[in-house]
């Protein structure tokens, strides 16, 4: 009976939630309107309305190759987190495996750490290994904090998976590789989509990992941060409304995909 | 008929006795390369044993602990990169924090901003989790619970830059309240802790949404009936119902919230001013700048990961009342 839930305070319920949404959206909203603001600072209210800005930022060679170099980072943290971030997945799910619930806890450990601690640990770890910083210490940098996210996605999604689909496969004579590639990775699919979805996010918006592994070569989070501290125009605003759309939509199409693979 | 007739054809056109697969994978299976490299390993149990542990044990290892096992060695050095004279092992760089109230009352202040942003946090997150999970019907809550989600697939920056524009001098809260009157003068509402706060609330509130949603979802609705019906009022079913049933989500909803909190990097730097410097600042400036400490700066690291963690799983005992299953 849903009425006793409800004679709960409905209203004060119904209420936060609304206020929260407005929490949320609101300065995000105001944000996204200041970059149609025809003037050279940043402040309220607006009177007139240009989209200038958005012709300037898409001239911008310094954001556009900032999103290049970005998306480049990203798409390879994505490909080594998958299949390393899978096969311990695997690992973990073989059967007799021992000490499984250490190797689950070792493999999120990079997850656990707070962001900060890190970064300050792989920028050790790599000066002590001799790497320089710069494009292989943020992929590797980024792939390390993304295998975690990886590894709980496939899980999950393993766990749900009947036994039998793979002892089938082998009974009809497919060696373990085949069966994998045949049986394991398309039921694995939906997952797969949804983490590397999130591995790509997660990658292009970090900035603290970045900071200490990084190069010369700035990437987005990099050139919107020197943007923010070096003073206020609505460029930023546009160049942030621009990054906002793409990536809410990338967002909203992973979040449908992976939705309709649950309920399918 | 067909799928039969079809498949004796296949069996006739294939050299081999083996099974047949359409697609590159089956070009593959059946090359005499595959056979000799891949084949091999698929079809013996110890390579396949040991192919499958290789990888994610090294990767483990050598990048999920050898980072964290080198900080901790270099937090014990006197020097990095090491001396000519070479290296002494010492603990001064513990001893160092606790003699220092520069370094010591940032991370206090740092804890503390944690723990009050968490508990704020969930405070102000459970309503709405509640609402989501139990009073939107079951049709509209995927909707409910997108519109809270896709502000989160904005970046951290670009967050952090809307709280800024939002909570300035000239900014969208001030202006609104000198339109309507009711202030002459901005109110100063960014560079302090209010600000930090806001923001990195703004930021992570997302961590307690999901867990508390998940686990406020799984209650089942016959259990709070059955405490109605024995004469259980909201208040009552609430604290002696729904919240110990709630547990689970709020103890990862917290922990994940004060994790991201303490190291939280970016924000602080954005949205705080000088009277609210916090730890990871601190700690940043030891490893950039002039001052190249990196022992110092190693074993602040650790303090502070060891704090976090242990803080953690005091939680999870005291809250849990059990250690809490990984798996």
């Amino acid at each position: 009976m849903r009425s006793y839930f409800s004679d709960f305070p409905k209203t004060a319920l119904q209420a936060s939630y609304w206020l929260f949404v407005i929490y949320l959206l609101l300065p995000l909203a105001l944000m996204m309107a200041i970059s149609f603001k025809d003037a050279n600072f940043v402040a309220f209210p607006i009177d007139k309305w240009t989209l200038k800005w958005y012709a300037q930022v898409l001239q911008d060679k310094q954001f556009l190759e900032a999103c290049a170099y970005s998306i480049f980072i990203a798409l390879m943290t994505t490909m080594f987190a998958t299949i390393v971030g899978v096969w311990i997945a695997l690992l973990i799910t073989t059967e007799g495996m021992i000490a499984r619930s250490v190797i689950f806890a070792l493999a999120c450990l990079p997850a656990v750490v707070p962001g900060l601690i890190n970064a300050i640990s792989m920028r050790i770890f790599i000066r002590v290994l001799d790497i320089p910083t710069g494009t292989g210490a943020i992929i590797l940098g980024h792939t390390v904090h993304a295998v975690p996210f990886v590894v709980i996605m496939v899980l999950t999604r393993l766990r749900s998976m009947p036994n039998n689909l793979v002892d089938a496969a082998r009974d009809l004579g497919a060696d373990s590789f085949v069966a994998f590639m045949r049986v394991t990775l398309p039921y694995l699919a939906p997952a797969l989509a949804g983490g590397m979805v999130f591995c790509v996010l997660t990658s292009i918006d970090d900035f603290v990992r970045t900071f200490f592994l990084g190069g010369y070569q700035t990437t987005l989070p990099m050139l919107i941060f020197a943007k923010v501290q070096g003073g206020m125009s609505p460029e930023i605003n546009a160049m942030a409304t621009l990054v906002l759309i793409v990536t809410a939509a990338v967002g909203l199409y992973a979040e449908h995909l992976t939705r309709r693979s649950r309920t399918r | 008929m067909m799928v039969d007739s079809s498949m004796t054809d296949t069996a006739k056109v294939s050299p081999r006795a083996g099974p047949s697969y359409a697609g590159w994978i089956g070009k593959l299976a059946n090359s005499p390369i595959y056979a000799a490299t891949i084949g091999l390993i698929a079809n013996s149990r110890m390579a396949r044993l040991v192919l499958l542990l290789a990888i994610p044990l090294i990767w483990i290892v050598t990048l999920h602990i050898g980072p964290i096992y080198q900080m901790a060695r270099i937090s014990i050095m006197d020097n990095y990169p090491p001396a000519p004279g070479g290296t002494v092992y010492t603990l001064d760089n513990y001893r160092l924090f606790f003699q220092e109230p520069l370094y010591f009352m940032p991370f206090l202040r740092s804890i503390v901003f944690a723990v009050c942003v968490t508990a704020t946090t969930l405070i102000v997150v459970y309503p709405v989790a509640y609402y989501v999970a139990k009073v939107v019907k079951p049709e509209n809550r995927t909707r409910a619970l997108l519109l809270l989600l896709t502000p989160f697939w904005a970046g951290e920056l670009i967050r952090t830059f809307s709280v800024i524009m939002f909570l300035a001098n000239r900014g969208a809260v001030n202006v609104f309240l000198r339109e309507i009157g009711f202030i002459d003068r901005p109110i100063i509402m960014l560079y302090n802790y209010f600000s930090l706060s806001f923001g990195v609330i703004y930021l992570i509130s997302l961590f307690m949404l999901l867990p508390l949603y998940s686990a406020i979802e799984k209650i089942p609705t016959s259990l709070v009936d059955a405490a109605a019906d024995l004469g259980a009022g909201p208040w009552a079913r609430f604290r002696r119902v729904i919240l110990p049933l709630s547990k689970d989500g709020i103890i990862s909803g917290c922990s994940l919230v004060y994790l991201t909190s303490i190291g939280v990097f970016a924000a602080p730097l954005l949205l705080g001013g000088p009277n609210s410097t916090i730890f990871p600042e601190i700690i940043a400036s030891l490893f950039h700048g002039s001052s190249d400490k990196w022992p110092e700066g190693a074993a602040f690291s650790i303090l502070m990961l060891a704090v976090s963690l242990s803080t953690v799983g005091l939680f999870m005992r005291v809250v849990g009342g059990r250690t809490v299953k990984l798996m």
